[in-house]
């Protein structure tokens, strides 16, 4: 290969990584301003659509601060503290953040009073059910992350209920703070949960004129431009909690270090965080009961809608992985515009679903893309737009967490940028890489407020065909469909734990 | 020969010049955050000095802040402090690795005391073998120059002896311009021709072990002198 060519290869990556990101994210973006007609602009002169807004602001500002509430305490003590089997509390836990979140309210309506939930209330506590253990997660892996030494100085003078509050915890407060942008971002753009429990919010106003009697594609652009603004204020609130910060906390970080001794407050303790485990896996039980006592297995065929939820999932994933080594490598290693592509990949995710679904409808619906619109690879198209930032992060967190100096050895040995990354970068971190699939691709799985807006006719992935069976289907149907969108997702997310455990081993 | 002229890297580094002939081994010595390693790394490539020049045999590498020459076509070699081995390659996959042609591989081995390791990855080494992998890794590929980052700061003294006779043997068949940046002037003074000190990014003296004692430039160098006395 020539040297130009060689020395070019860096950039020359970075820079198609950066075409497919723009082309994912930002196109649609500048679309939807582009495509939005100035007469349907008199849609945001009457207040209604504003209140809408704010009524969907205060849920997710809501739901965020209840995240909070359990996602803190529970990460330290799941993280940190000596509460007996708290992996797999915190596995329990986290299940509902892997599923749809309309299919964990239908698995609460399933149980006795499941009607109490349909109310603004009532989606609040789903949301938080199912968003927390993002904020768990993340508070848990920050505390793991803080530097022992820190918390040895504060032994010596302090309780260690001091030292987890005083210390530990503010330590962590980059990831408690990301975890709270992310469950902000996630119910502002949840559609499937008030869809389901009959709260109006914005983004429904939105997916109501794209596809139902309302229909008025127009409309729509112009009222995804609001929330645009807010996606534009999420990225900068994003930015300002810094990426580095983050990263620093963020490790995979595996090396024991002593528990937090809760002391007389351990049998508390362990009750409240098993009793979190376990209501995490009662809606799971709400449709099971439902599925065995009715036959609902029996009468329904998954396959198709299984596939067509799969197939776009895992081509997604593998796309925004590729490009995920890429710019996750750049943003590790600090290079010149990963900052840019780290931002663009992070505007698609704080970006609500129903935002992004009408800039890709804008951009793709076109007679020289129909025949990438009317298949599943727009479905892919929509994934990749919403969920690239998930494998390029992670995959930077795991290789900041290596010695940059395994890479310049092998630069100092004359590896141009290419053969660094095929002998040394992907073969070091490929349980990372593999774990950062798996993650897109799970979070694609349970997509339903892209997928929902642009669906192939005949088409629908498993998450959309039980969103449309809840309205009209038989419950048990509706319960075994879900159950296997579980199944689907716990399939994966087994896979991840046990390639992520050999990371961490 | 590496030839520096009026290195400068923000804070770090201020204007230093010095040059390593064909056939010498120069050492940097200076205190921890003296810009010693700043200045390895500028001289390989991954750090581009913000002012002045950097020469590589015939080839201009760097110059008034632009990188003329990648690190992967300066056809140097570095022994790393943490040694930086590859945990998923063998010995002899490292060897092939940095090697351009395979051939003097086995014979390497044996240079260095690691026959019958070669299939063998870093974890499966102990710590003196280790160090032997990495001096192998940059020197099968022939380089221009072998840059040295505190090579024997992690092991203890019975090895390091050990390392340093084996060091001097084979900087001394190879007759390739060597720069090792240390702060233990013993270590120095074991292995290279000249020492250049360095204080807070400047050069402050640069000559033989006995002219440095003979006029010490500065209070630093009195302290590193007695320090080895």
């Amino acid at each position: 290969m020539g040297g130009t060519l060689k020395r070019a290869q860096e950039h020359l990556a970075l820079a198609v990584a950066g075409v497919v990101l723009c082309a994912l994210v930002l196109l649609p973006l500048v679309g939807v301003v582009a495509e939005a007609p100035s007469g349907a602009l008199a849609t945001l002169v009457s207040p209604r659509p504003w209140l809408l807004l704010l009524r969907s602001c205060a849920l997710a500002a809501v739901v965020t601060a209840c995240a909070l509430a359990v996602g803190l305490p529970l990460g330290l003590l799941l993280g940190r503290a000596d509460v007996p089997g708290r992996r797999a509390a915190l596995l329990l836990h986290a299940l509902p953040a892997f599923l749809p979140p309309f299919i964990v309210a239908l698995g609460w309506f399933n149980l006795p009073h499941g009607n109490a939930l349909f109310s603004f209330a009532g989606a609040v506590c789903v949301e938080t059910a199912v968003f927390a253990p993002i904020l768990t997660i993340l508070v848990a892996v920050g505390v793991r992350g803080v530097d022992p030494s820190l918390e040895e100085a504060g032994r010596l003078t302090a309780s260690p209920w001091k030292v987890a509050t005083r210390i530990v915890l503010p330590a962590a407060w980059p990831a408690a703070a990301l975890g709270a942008l992310l469950v902000f971002a996630l119910s502002l753009s949840e559609l499937g949960v008030p869809l389901f429990l009959r709260v109006r919010v914005y983004p429904a106003a939105v997916f109501a004129r794209l596809g139902s009697i309302d229909f008025a594609p127009g409309e729509a652009a112009v009222l995804a431009l609001p929330m645009l603004a807010i996606a534009a204020a999420l990225l900068l609130v994003e930015r300002r909690i810094g990426v580095r910060r983050s990263f620093a906390v963020l490790g995979l970080r595996s090396e024991e270090r002593p528990l937090l001794a809760l002391g007389r407050h351990r049998t508390t303790a362990t009750i409240a965080c098993w009793l979190a485990a376990a209501a995490s896996v009662v809606p799971l039980l709400g449709l099971a009961i439902r599925t065995l006592r009715d036959g609902g297995f029996a009468q329904v065929e998954i396959g198709a809608s299984a596939w067509n939820s799969i197939v776009p999932a895992a081509l997604a994933a593998s796309v925004l992985t590729v490009v995920g080594i890429v710019t996750g490598r750049a943003v590790a290693r600090d290079r010149p515009g990963s900052r840019l592509l780290d931002a663009l990949a992070v505007l698609g995710f704080v970006t609500p679903a129903a935002v992004l679904g009408v800039g890709i409808i804008t951009v793709w619906n076109r007679p020289s893309t129909a025949v990438l619109y009317r298949s599943l690879a727009i479905l892919a198209v929509g994934f990749a737009a919403r969920y690239a930032v998930i494998p390029s992060r992670a995959i930077a967190v795991a290789i900041a967490q290596g010695s940059a100096h395994l890479e310049e050895a092998a630069a100092v040995h004359g590896a141009g940028f290419l053969r660094r990354m095929r002998r040394i970068v992907v073969p070091l971190h490929w349980r990372a890489i593999s774990g950062a699939w798996l993650l897109a691709f799970v979070f694609c799985l349970r997509d339903l407020e892209t997928a929902v807006l642009f669906y192939p006719p005949g088409s629908a992935p498993l998450t959309v065909r039980i969103l449309t069976m809840e309205a009209n289907g038989a419950a048990a149907i509706v319960a075994a469909l879900s159950l296997a969108q579980c199944g689907l997702v716990a399939a994966a997310v087994a896979l991840g734990a046990w390639l992520l455990s050999g990371a961490l081993r | 020969m590496i030839e520096l002229d009026r290195v400068t890297f923000h804070e770090i580094l201020h204007e230093v010049t010095l040059s390593v002939d064909s056939q010498e081994t120069l050492a940097i010595v200076g205190p921890s955050g003296s810009g010693k390693t700043t200045l390895l790394r500028a001289v390989l490539g991954f750090v581009i000095p913000t002012g002045g020049i950097v020469r590589i045999g015939r080839h201009l590498a760097s110059a008034d802040g632009k990188l003329l020459l990648p690190p992967e076509e300066r056809h140097l070699a570095m022994v790393f402090q943490d040694l930086a081995l590859w945990p998923h390659m063998t010995v002899r996959e490292h060897l092939e690795f940095a090697s351009s042609d395979g051939t003097r591989i086995d014979a390497l081995l044996r240079r260095v005391g690691l026959e019958g390791k070669a299939e063998r990855r870093p974890a499966h080494l102990s710590g003196g073998e280790r160090q032997r992998v990495a001096l192998a890794r940059a020197l099968v590929g022939e380089p221009r120059a072998l840059l040295l980052d505190e090579p024997l700061s992690n092991v203890d003294v019975a090895l390091r002896a050990e390392l340093i006779a084996l060091l001097r043997e084979l900087l001394a068949e190879r007759r390739r311009p060597a720069l090792l940046v240390t702060h233990d002037l013993r270590e120095a003074g074991a292995l290279a021709d000249r020492v250049a000190v360095i204080e807070q990014g400047r050069l402050v003296q640069i000559g033989t072990i006995p002219e440095i004692q003979a006029r010490p430039a500065t209070r630093f160098v009195e302290a590193l002198l007695a320090d080895r006395a």
